[in-house]
């Protein structure tokens, strides 16, 4: 579960998290690759900063919901790999359905005005 | 699985701190080498790249710091933020906030207060070195009417040198002497074994204790004193040890002092006081003496379980069957059990209650906790639709309860240590054990606790139904009537769950206040208002033989009855409910009366005590002052078994008195039998003997006032002292104390239960209240209606009053079939009294209906008033 709060930081952080597993449950990758990922699929929208990854990733990993593990990247380097565990998967259902209802109350708080 | 991985990070986080560094900077290395790759790959040189990598990367100080925050920190700033909120929450609501942290305070107080003297009690070893490995012996003499009697010599010598469980056997027996020193002052003593002090695993403060070289023949007198009457007697000088003083006139030495916080504990009817001044050793050959006096305690080896000693001691109470053909049993109990065997029973049934008083003073805190949450229901939609998750209210809640419970516990352990205070200033003296009960650290821990289960449950309550809600229908508009319906619902159910337990406390309450009741009616058989007593010694020194006593004995009577103001004088071997060891002898038609044969108890009364006492006399007549033979007064239970149908007075029976076969008496007159040890039973039969002629010393004396007897003390002590200057009096105290102190355990359980009830009935009345006004405020718009469309106060009125008499009468019910089960537990306290006796359970039903009444009267009339134009205008 996401730790979300009344603050837009907390927000964001709670977004991230959806974002950051829904990259993950692709197929495991490293804390750049993840934020390339990101900033591809949403087209350069989200330009994910390392002060913020970082801290979501190490969070995750706490709560269980993404595991990670050192192993080598193609050019050879290593480099820690993250992968969405049983826990992130439901998580991210969780999240994702939240979501949907995040978007329709607001939809609908707005269409009231 | 949630939990433990969160205690796997913490334990990672704290003790595993510099690999996980070295690991954030790892894979943080990786990620300036990625990307350094990277850039290096779009033609810019390693040195270009790298501060490209660093730059696109930001403060790296700053990442590795809030890593290091959402691995841990995040969680407690969180909480922190949880706690800010939670105390804006309450101090926003003072009155709200107020309300909950007294009634917290009530519940948690009046529990740690009983806890605390239930861990004294029942919980913490008794002060002596390995207690769980003490034992107390009794000779269970049933078939003489004595189950709990004490062991003659010969039968402490068989379990000394029979048993292989216990290291050591010990007796006591206590009785008085005086210091002779100075001003004569009589104390009570215990004449011990030995090995006594050994076996109970106390040691002195100074010098030492009574050893077994002190019991070999020829040996010089020693005694061993309490810390107080070497404070008061010799000033507190430790020179003192070693030297001689003189007990009842022999040059005894002062062995050694106890320490001040000593005390001896045994079982309340095993005739040692408390409150024993000195210790001596007993005579020689004590274990040759036939008399049953001793009182017998024994330590087990290590590793003896009590059922091993027990199985021990039965068989050598058969071997001394066989080998000396007298019946014998021996109940081995527990020391510690023993001790507490009457108190238990209260204490665990008050525990209870107080424990059913905390869960009532939780269910308002719920309940105004769940109304509060009715009240924030839009905010908390609005936060959920915002992407609040539910652990995050969850966690809010807790937070917030938590926080309460917290103020609550403090303002508890207050009130919890006044209580306390109060308690043990309110105990009477036959419970005087439990001024070792104070708040320590097994009484916070206790209150922690309950306070910790007690907030979680009802900081969980307001969020029961949350859960299952609907974002979107709690975001509706008009959606103040959204849920509240189904939080009515778990208000009213913890209501009726209140007024249950209510039911419970008020019948069990009811019922122990209908036996108390009970035991102040009964009549013992004797009057004892305006009484004073008084105990001496008369020295065997001046009063040798039987006429110089009696002589002696005379004069003072004759001089007490001159006081002014003194309309009686008697004397009497024991004082009704005192601590003295009984006096009993077998007795029979014939003689030799068999040792084993049914006992009696035997009272040695002077003339005169009886008139004064008012006892009824059934049949012939008192002593007189010229009793010559052999005479005895026997009670109507003794009359009725030996010559059943037949006149008891002019007939002859046997009473073995010391170790001979029987001394013939004639009865001379039979009275009803006197509750004298007992307020509540009718025990063995009694035999009472002229005083003349059965001499007992030490002997009380009972002077009969016109008027307070407190002020005659000091008359009394001149009569005294005016007669021998050598003969200290002591325990000078009222006679409605003793009968006082038979009773205090009832009346303090009493009062607590009762205490406890009506704390109970006001709860639940407030309860009730909170949630029927709330209910009335919910239908505001539709009693406005109602109203409107013609209906009249009196109708509305009566749904608001019939809808609490709905919650009353579920409770009732429930708590009434509760409180019959509940009773049967108190049923060994209830005298007299028939644990579903109808006048208590109708009297908590009255209580509880009638203050429900009440509490649903106030927001009845106020639903019936409502203006229908100001409600609907609300709207």
């Amino acid at each position: 579960m996401a730790k979300n709060g009344p603050s837009k930081t907390e927000l964001m952080k709670g977004t991230l998290d959806l974002l950051v597993l829904k990259t993950l449950a692709l197929e495991p990758r490293h804390g750049v690759g993840v934020a390339d990922r990101i900033e591809q699929i949403s087209r350069g929208t989200f330009k994910v900063k390392p002060g913020s990854l970082f801290p979501a990733l190490h969070r995750l990993e706490e709560d269980g919901s993404i595991a990670g593990e050192w192993s080598e990247t193609p050019e050879g380097r290593r480099a820690k790999y993250y992968r969405i565990t049983a826990a992130g998967q439901r998580q991210l259902a969780a999240e994702r359905k939240n979501w949907a209802k995040i978007v329709l109350a607001v939809g609908q708080i707005l269409a009231e005005e | 699985m949630r939990i433990l991985r969160r205690a796997r990070s913490l334990w990672n986080t704290v003790l595993r701190k510099d690999t996980l560094e070295r690991e954030l900077d790892d894979e943080i290395g990786a990620a300036v080498d990625t990307l350094t790759d990277r850039y290096t790959a779009r033609g810019l040189d390693q040195h270009a790249a790298r501060r490209a990598a660093l730059s696109a990367l930001g403060n790296i100080t700053e990442v590795k710091d809030s890593v290091r925050d959402a691995r841990i920190g995040s969680r407690l700033e969180a909480l922190l933020v949880d706690m800010r909120y939670a105390w804006r929450g309450l101090s926003k609501a003072p009155a709200l906030t107020a309300v909950i942290v007294t009634t917290l305070a009530v519940g948690i107080g009046a529990n740690t207060a009983i806890f605390s003297v239930v861990h004294a009690m029942l919980v913490a070893p008794l002060p002596y070195r390995d207690a769980d490995r003490l034992l107390f012996i009794w000779s269970d003499r049933t078939s003489s009417g004595y189950p709990r009697a004490p062991f003659s010599g010969p039968e402490l010598r068989a379990v000394r040198e029979g048993t292989t469980t216990c290291a050591g056997v010990g007796a006591i027996w206590s009785n008085t002497a005086a210091l002779t020193d100075g001003d004569p002052e009589q104390l009570r003593i215990g004449f011990v074994s030995g090995n006594f002090f050994d076996v109970l695993g106390a040691e002195p403060a100074i010098g030492r204790t009574i050893r077994p070289e002190d019991t070999a023949p020829g040996a010089p007198p020693a005694i061993l004193i309490t810390w107080d009457v070497f404070q008061r007697r010799f000033g507190g000088d430790p020179s003192i040890v070693g030297r001689q003083i003189h007990v009842d006139g022999r040059s005894t030495t002062l062995v050694g002092v106890m320490p001040r916080a000593f005390r001896l504990l045994l079982p309340l009817d095993s005739s040692v006081p408390d409150h024993l001044q000195a210790w001596m050793p007993l005579w020689p050959d004590a274990e040759r003496t036939q008399n049953r006096f001793l009182r017998v305690i024994a330590r087990m080896h290590p590793g003896v379980t009590a059922d091993e000693a027990r199985a021990d001691i039965a068989g050598i109470a058969s071997r001394f069957t066989r080998e000396t053909g007298t019946e014998r049993a021996f109940t081995t109990v527990a020391l510690q059990a023993d001790d507490v065997r009457e108190i238990r029973g209260p204490l665990v049934a008050l525990f209870l209650g107080v424990g059913i008083l905390l869960a009532i003073a939780c269910v308002n805190v719920a309940s105004l906790l769940i109304a509060r949450a009715a009240s924030r229901a839009r905010e908390t939609a609005l936060r959920l639709a915002l992407g609040a998750s539910r652990g995050r209210l969850l966690r809010q809640a807790l937070v917030e309860g938590l926080l309460l419970t917290m103020l609550g516990a403090g303002a508890g352990l207050f009130a919890g240590s006044v209580g306390l205070r109060v308690l043990l200033v309110l105990t009477p003296d036959s419970l005087s054990r439990i001024d070792a009960a104070q708040i320590d650290g097994n009484v916070l821990g206790f209150t922690l606790a309950i306070s910790i289960g007690w907030g979680l449950l009802f900081s969980l309550a307001p969020l029961t139904e949350l859960f299952g809600a609907d974002v979107l229908r709690l975001l509706q508009p008009h959606g103040r009537s959204f849920a509240a319906p189904v939080r009515y619902r778990t208000r009213a159910v913890l209501v009726i769950a209140q007024i249950a337990l209510s039911v419970v406390l008020l019948v069990s309450a009811g019922l122990l206040v209908r036996a108390f009741l009970e035991v102040l009616r009964v009549d013992p058989g004797f009057k004892s208002d305006r009484q004073l007593t008084f105990r001496m010694m008369i020295p065997g020194g001046p009063y040798p033989d039987q006429d110089s006593f009696n002589v002696f004995a005379g004069q003072l009577q004759q001089r007490l009855a001159a006081i002014p103001g003194v309309t009686g004088v008697g004397a009497f071997s024991h004082i009704p409910y005192d601590d003295l060891p009984n006096w009993g002898g077998a007795y029979g038609l014939q003689a030799p009366v068999p040792a084993d044969g049914p006992s009696t108890d035997l009272r040695a009364i002077s003339t005169g005590l009886f008139e004064m006492l008012r006892v009824q006399l059934l049949e012939g007549r008192f002593f007189t002052d010229h009793e010559k033979s052999p005479v005895a007064i026997v009670d109507d239970k003794l009359a009725r078994e030996l010559w059943p149908g037949r006149s008891a007075v002019g007939q002859f029976f046997y009473i073995r008195l010391g170790s001979g076969g029987g001394a013939r008496m004639a009865v001379v007159g039979v009275v009803r039998h006197l509750r004298v040890r007992s307020l509540v039973e009718d025990l063995t039969p009694q035999v009472f003997l002229p005083w003349r002629l059965a001499q007992r010393n030490p002997i009380a004396w009972i002077v009969q006032a016109d008027r307070d007897p407190a002020a005659l003390t000091a008359d009394v002590r001149e009569a005294v002292a005016s007669l021998d200057r050598r003969v200290p009096i002591h325990d000078v105290r009222p006679m409605a104390d003793y009968v006082e102190n038979a009773r205090a355990t009832r009346r303090f359980t009493m009062l607590l239960a009762a205490l406890f009830a009506l704390s109970a009935l006001v709860l639940t009345s407030v309860g009730v209240y909170g949630v029927l006004a709330y209910a009335v405020t919910r239908r505001r718009h539709e009693f406005g209606v109602r109203r409107a469309l013609g209906a009249d106060a009196a109708r509305v009125m009566r749904d608001v009053l019939r809808e609490g008499g709905a919650l009353a009468l579920t409770g009732c019910a429930g708590g009434l079939a509760i409180a019959a089960l509940a009773a049967r537990l108190l049923q060994n306290q209830l005298y007299a009294v028939h644990p579903r006796d109808p006048i208590s359970y109708g009297v908590a039903l009255a209580l509880i209906l009638g203050s429900a009444a009440i509490a649903c009267g106030i927001p009845a009339y106020r639903a019936a008033s409502i203006n229908p134009m100001d409600a609907l205008r609300s709207e």
